[in-house]
């Protein structure tokens, strides 16, 4: 090592003053000492890990500035609305979980994940009815949303902070390897949440109200509407010698509705003389997969977590009803923010499969049930 | 191939009104308490009633 910094002090020192000379004796005796320092067991290590946890941390304050506009907006709303007290009203609500049913022993887990999921809407209905007893349902709904939207980024921000927290504490490269890949994606479900109460807030249909939007335009014609199950409404019209009977979540509020039960109440009305159930609804593109590009395929079109998914395949099973999907693709972001005009445009296209489908695989005198599954904000019937 | 990544866009959230007696449509921009198959009035052409077919977003994102 001696020998090498005199061979370059001696390279270096041919035709240069005294300062310089010295600096560049700094220079490489820095160069070398750094050099030989990252050779040391667990230097590189450290030096990763400061440069990963300062990219997840940055990412990290992107998702907490989400979460602040997200509470502030929804306490906005509260204030608005006349609640007493909208900072310990979200404070009540933040941090709401729903535990998953036990499912070492699978019998029955629908009927109890169903209870658990209905039981919780409605104690978050009832909690904001009971702070503000004349509030209307579109309201209602606005601030469901609102609430759930704030949960939701609390709990993207409380995990990728307590990853984050235990990468650090455990000194672990793989931990935050790990972290800094999947938080960008994170980033932007938050962006997208964030952007999707905002929307909801002006009562625009978002993307995912595909299903609904043409559910209504099927029920524009209908003469009678009922309600078949809660939040959701059902019509019948006449099409080329078919029964129709049209169902979708109640609009224009912000609802999914109970879409599951709403179509077993209207197969068992039926007695069970069903044809076809056709469900149309949102569903997530691959990259490179064009927004608004319309598929069909065989199967419930739902992105349900289980129970109202359940609900169509078991009164089609115990009556023998094919069911059909038609689907119109989009980015998640797209799904849970402003319609896009190309999604609207698919509407007609969406409308054309369904009519085909009824055309080709029913008999004229025949019942079918067509189901336009999705949030129904903005989207009335 | 080229494949675009760009994902940011500007939107511009417009509200259609139809007549549902006759061909006329409408496009404007979207005001807070409009709504999918809300009634907004009678057609300047028949005198049917318009009501709201659709409210999407546009991009005004100018095109490269």
């Amino acid at each position: 090592m001696n020998g090498l910094i005199i061979a370059l002090a001696q390279t270096s020192s041919q035709g240069q003053s005294g300062a310089a000379l010295a600096f560049s004796y700094i220079f490489y005796i820095f160069f070398i000492a750094l050099l030989a320092l990252s050779f040391f067991p667990g230097v590189q290590q450290k030096t990763q890990i400061m440069f990963l946890s300062r990219d997840v941390e940055q990412k990290l304050q992107m998702i907490e500035g989400y979460l602040k506009d997200s509470r502030g907006l929804t306490e906005k709303l509260l204030k608005d609305k006349g609640f007493a007290d909208p900072k310990a009203f979200v404070d009540r609500i933040i941090d709401r979980f729903v535990i998953d049913p036990v499912s070492v022993e699978p019998t029955d887990i629908i009927n109890r994940m169903k209870l658990l999921m209905r039981s919780n809407e409605d104690t978050v209905r009832e909690m904001i009815t009971a702070a503000n007893p004349n509030i209307d349902p579109m309201t209602r709904s606005q601030i469901e949303i609102s609430t759930e939207v704030v949960n939701a980024l609390n709990l993207i921000y409380k995990v990728i902070r307590h990853y984050l927290i235990m990468a650090k504490k455990l000194n672990s490269i793989m931990i935050m390897y790990q972290l800094q890949m999947v938080a960008p994606i994170y980033v932007k479900y938050a962006e997208a949440y964030a952007k999707a109460q905002k929307v909801f807030l002006q009562g625009i249909p978002i993307g995912d109200g595909l299903g609904p939007l043409v559910a209504s335009r099927f029920l524009m014609k209908a003469d009678q509407k009922f309600t078949v199950s809660k939040d959701t409404i059902a019509g019948s019209i006449e099409f080329e010698g078919r029964k129709i009977v049209v169902v979708k979540a109640e609009g224009p509020m912000a609802t999914v509705g109970t879409p599951g039960e709403g179509v077993q109440n209207v197969i068992e009305r039926e007695g069970g003389r069903v044809s076809r159930i056709i469900t149309v609804d949102a569903a997530l593109k691959l990259e490179g997969e064009e927004t608004g590009s319309v598929a069909e395929g065989m199967g419930v079109a739902m992105g349900d977590p289980g129970p109202e998914k359940i609900a169509i395949e078991r009164v089609a099973v115990k009556y023998g009803i094919p069911i059909d999907a038609v689907i119109v693709k989009m980015s998640m972001e797209e799904a849970i923010t402003e319609m896009r005009k190309e999604v609207y445009q698919a509407a007609d296209k969406a409308i054309e499969y369904v009519k085909r489908i009824i055309l080709e695989r029913t008999k004229p005198g025949s019942t079918v049930v067509v189901v336009g599954v999705g949030n129904t904000a903005g989207i009335a019937q | 191939m080229a494949i675009s990544v760009d994902s940011k866009q500007n939107l511009k959230v417009k509200t259609l009104i139809k007549c549902m007696q006759c061909d006329y449509t409408q496009e404007r921009d979207f005001q807070v308490g409009d709504f999918v198959l809300k009634l907004v009035g009678n057609c300047p052409k028949d005198n049917g009633p318009l009501y709201i077919a659709g409210i999407y977003a546009e991009s005004i994102t100018p095109k490269k």
